[in-house]
């Protein structure tokens, strides 16, 4: 069993229930090009009456677009009554299969899912082989509009009784998808609103900067973030109400109040907590045992050297020299006495502590001392107690003895969840309100920064003309033209760059190559939009786009066709592209009042480009 | 039991039943259709099929034991695929519709006089005094509306602006419109080409009506907007398209108070906020049109590889909400299923 019907025998089964004429969605402009061929080597064949009516109605229209008399498909259609219809073909193209299709002179139309927005386009019977959609970069799933989009397609008003929507299996199918596609609601729509530099700047030309933020409090975004942050508010109103038994006791804001006194007693805690155990005697000699001090120990007597930390157990050590020169280490407890009597040490930051000299002078001292010396008096501080932190915590908050001490401490854990809800809320709504307003002031902001706006965001001189630039990628190409790029510049080079500014497709292309005019200009395009973009992202910047503009606007004699061969893009693509690009060249021309030179090339540039084929449509 | 017998003894279980077996022996058991799960829970129970067949022995005498119905019969016949689907669950009462029934009815309509339908009187009715969505499902007949209110603001002397998403729909538009009004009552403009810019009915793309409506703010009015009694938006569930969607709130936010709005979409799903969106931004009240019925009824058919056609749901419409399918296109489609999948499993 093949994976998927083939198309020729799809139109025999759908002919033989009478379900003609049809629309197959394929997934691809491929696999629509290759359904017809399929058809061309199966050698099938209209009937002789049919065929004329197909050629005479293709004639006609070829009246109206020549390019349809000369398309290379016009013997095919006309053999096999069967056409596809994607966006790879010209726009003449594609109105001369609708009109076909819209006279029942067609069988089937082999499409891809772009065909189902906007076009006007039915038939007896749409064929679903796919549920899924190629997006940007990968697959995703048909939404319900989309499904009842394509099979809103069958059925003609007037020229049918009922219409068909009839699935095919593929590989690339989920009859889930599909089935709940074709039942389901259509989902809801979200604005997309955003803010871009032209908007900024024309909201501000017409409008003082006071209003602004009323007109963008009219936009749908705003409406429904007005939405949402309702739903926020009444939200908060149940918060409110939850929070009314925590309302405020003894002190107005206990909440607060019992929070830095939880806070302050863990403080405590955590600090008496680690604290050495030190007996207060010892911990208030340690200040008089500074190097020089002639200390008692409990044998002999001695001069400290130094007083440290020991390594592990950070206990208070020190460093003594005794009788005979004998420097040795002992901890401070060791130390009985501490007499009134210092000696002149000369440090030394290694053993033995102090410099040579000092320790014979040391002691020499300390056999010439007398048997009795004047004893220290001193002071020992009694240790600060837990009671005097109860103390100290008594004197800052009122809660240790406070009445509603106990309710506090039962509800506190609640109403500041609760307190924390009504803030997190609050800050949401606040959010949701000034969002697009922060947008555009952030916006504002880079369009004082290159100034075109002044600092009371009044439009500047250059912000008077570069609000007429209103398309994707607008800094960037007011930048450009702020720094001369395009002075003196060709027409051909004028169209091309504008045409790769505006390509944002990343279908592949082959590459013609550029003249070297162009890549200079090119190459200064890229390093602006590589500069700025921190403030819009760049665009593509394709290089076989613009050299295929520039061949077509350079040279007068070349034909569509010979276009067409030296690229791969498709020709819908390639006209999509120069439509495109002439109106960004047409925009450049509303700038004739300050940039006559770019406006005239403009100028130049669009009325070479529009011939031939681009001609054809108004 | 052989591997063959026992498969087939599986194939004819309910699917639950084969849910239970695959519970500690297959993860992920629940994501996987009864095909497929039977092709798993003989792969994982290769090496010890008496435990995989003791177990499905103790749940079938349990299920025999609670539902009365004997399944004696199916277990000793080979798998058929119509029992299969049969045996799952009780019938409902009313038949599934036969493909007769399906297809019957194909056909042209008898060429009638054109009678406008209710929704579409109610929207005019309504445009003469306020704002009006309409969201109605592809092909009802919204261009009627939007060619009827065209022709009465034209006869009250008023401006029409009709904009779509596409270029090329504005052309179609241009030619269908030129044909009903006469070339010169309509005008066009997109982005590099004007034609005929003081024609009473303009047709654009919304960004050029966009640009207009900035640059009549700024002072430079160059198209009638003084005159402007009626804005029709075309597709406007473009809305809600990533890159150009802004560009209808701006319109709606600068359309002129005077001027109505007409809008005119597919079927989405919260026109009523679009609605409530235009009524809290606009002078008047806006209303709403929205139906889900099709002008031409719609029916779902299932299209098998091998050209047999069978209804897609038991019903001939196509049913709103929960959707249960034919049986026969759900046999045919886990057929199909079955058929593709085995070269990969094996």
């Amino acid at each position: 069993m093949p994976p998927s019907i083939h198309p020729v025998d799809l139109i025999a089964a759908l002919r033989q229930h009478n379900l003609t004429p049809a629309i197959v969605f394929l997934t691809s402009r491929r696999a629509c090009d290759d359904a017809m061929q399929a058809f061309e080597r199966d050698q099938v064949a209209l009937p002789p009456a049919r065929r004329r009516n197909i050629a005479a109605t293709l004639q006609e229209l070829a009246t109206q677009y020549p390019s349809i008399a000369e398309h290379p498909l016009v013997p095919i259609v006309e053999r096999i009554g069967v056409a596809a219809h994607h966006a790879g073909h010209l726009p003449s193209w594609k109105i001369a299969i609708e009109e076909l299709m819209r006279q029942g002179l067609l069988d089937a139309v082999f499409a891809t899912t772009t065909l189902a927005a906007g076009v006007d386009f039915p038939a007896r019977t749409v064929v679903i082989t796919q549920s899924s959609v190629r997006k940007t970069r990968d697959f995703t799933d048909l939404t319900n509009s989309e499904v009842q989009q394509l099979a809103g397609r069958a059925g003609r008003r007037g020229k049918d009784l009922v219409g068909f929507a009839v699935v095919t299996p593929s590989p690339y199918i989920d009859l889930g998808v599909i089935t709940k596609g074709l039942t389901g609601q259509p989902e809801p729509i979200d604005s997309q609103f955003s803010i871009s530099y032209s908007m900024a700047l024309n909201l501000l030309k017409a409008h003082p900067l006071g209003q602004i933020q009323s007109i963008l409090a009219r936009s749908f975004a705003q409406f429904q973030l007005n939405r949402r942050a309702e739903t926020l508010e009444s939200k908060l109103d149940t918060l409110h109400v939850q929070m009314e038994p925590y309302g405020p006791r003894v002190c107005t804001d206990w909440i607060t109040q019992w929070q830095s006194f939880e806070q302050a007693r863990k403080r405590k805690s955590q600090r008496v907590h680690p604290k050495r155990q030190e007996p207060p005697e010892l911990t208030s000699r340690l200040h008089f045992l500074t190097p020089g001090r002639v200390v008692g120990l409990t044998r002999g007597r001695g001069i400290v050297l130094r007083q440290y930390r020991s390594r592990g157990q950070k206990s208070p050590m020190v460093t003594v020299v005794r009788e005979a020169g004998a420097v040795t280490e002992c901890p401070a407890s060791t130390v009985t006495q501490v007499f009134d009597r210092m000696f002149d040490v000369q440090e030394a930051p290694a053993y033995p502590w102090c410099a040579p000299h000092s320790l014979d002078e040391l002691t020499g001292h300390l056999s010439e001392l007398p048997v009795r010396l004047p004893v220290l008096p001193i002071l020992v501080q009694p240790e600060p107690e837990e009671r005097e932190v109860a103390l100290t915590l008594t004197d800052d908050f009122p809660c240790p003895t406070c009445s509603s001490r106990p309710a506090c401490q039962k509800d506190h854990a609640t109403a500041l969840k609760l307190r924390q809800d009504v803030q997190r809320h609050q800050k949401m709504i606040h959010a949701l309100r000034t969002g697009l307003w922060h947008r555009f002031q952030s916006r504002t902001d880079v369009l004082q920064q290159f100034g075109y706006l002044t600092p009371t965001c009044q439009l500047t001189a250059d912000g008077e003309w570069a609000r007429l630039i209103r398309m994707d990628h607008s800094l960037l190409i007011t930048e450009l033209i702020r720094a001369e790029a395009f002075t003196g510049v060709e027409p051909h080079v004028l169209a091309a760059i504008m045409s790769s500014i505006s390509h944002d497709n990343d279908r592949p292309g082959s590459f013609p190559r550029m003249s070297p005019g162009l890549s200079t200009v090119m190459w200064q395009v890229r390093r602006l939009a590589e500069s700025l973009a921190p403030h819009e992202d760049p665009p593509l910047l394709r290089a076989d786009v613009a050299a295929l503009t520039e061949r077509w606007v350079s040279d007068p004699n070349l034909t569509w066709l010979g276009l067409c061969r030296t690229t791969t893009m498709a020709e819908g693509d390639i006209y999509r592209l120069l439509a495109r690009t002439l109106e960004y060249l047409s925009q450049l021309h509303t700038l004739k009042g300050t940039h006559r030179g770019l406006a005239d090339t403009a100028d130049k540039a669009i009325k070479n480009l529009r011939r031939g084929v681009l001609e054809e449509l108004p | 039991m052989t591997t063959d017998e026992l498969e087939k003894l599986l194939a004819v279980q309910p699917v639950s039943l084969l849910h239970q077996l695959g519970r500690g022996r297959i993860p992920r058991h629940f994501r996987l259709g009864k095909r497929r799960l039977i092709e798993a829970l003989l792969r994982s129970t290769a090496t010890n099929r008496a435990g995989l067949e003791s177990d499905l022995l103790a749940l079938m005498k349990d299920g025999d034991q609670q539902q009365i119905r004997p399944q004696a019969q199916p277990r000793t016949e080979p798998a058929s695929p119509r029992r299969q689907s049969v045996s799952g669950k009780p019938e409902p009462a009313e038949p599934a519709t036969d493909l007769k029934a399906f297809l019957e009815g194909i056909g042209v309509p008898e060429p009638s006089p054109f009678v406008p339908d209710p929704w579409q009187e109610e929207a005019l009715a309504h445009l003469a005094e306020t704002d009006v969505i309409v969201s109605v499902p592809t092909g009802s007949g919204k261009t009627y509306v939007a060619v009827e209110a065209t022709r009465r603001a034209i006869d009250a002397e008023r401006t029409v602006i009709y904009t779509s998403p596409l270029k090329a729909l504005s052309n179609t538009k241009f030619t269908e419109f030129s044909k009903l009004f006469g070339a010169d009552r309509v005008g066009i403009l997109t982005g590099d080409r004007r034609d005929n810019t003081h024609a009473p009915l303009l047709i654009m793309t919304t960004e050029i009506l966009r640009n207009l409506l900035y640059d009549a703010a700024g002072g430079e009015i160059d198209v009638r907007l003084d005159t402007l009694g009626l804005v029709i938006m075309d597709e406007s569930q473009y809305l809600a398209d990533p890159e150009r969607g802004v560009v209808w709130e701006e319109t709606i936010i600068f359309c002129p108070t005077q001027a109505r709005l007409l809008l005119l979409s597919a079927s989405i799903g919260n026109p009523q906020d679009i609605a409530a969106w235009l009524t809290s931004i606009r002078p008047t009240p806006c209303h709403l049109v929205r139906h889900n019925r099709r002008t031409v009824p719609l029916r779902a058919g299932y299209l098998h590889p091998s050209g047999k056609l069978a209804p897609l749901f038991r019903s001939v419409g196509i049913p709103h909400g929960h959707a249960s399918l034919h049986q026969e296109s759900k046999r045919l489609f886990s057929q199909y299923e079955a058929e593709t999948l085995q070269p990969r499993s094996r």
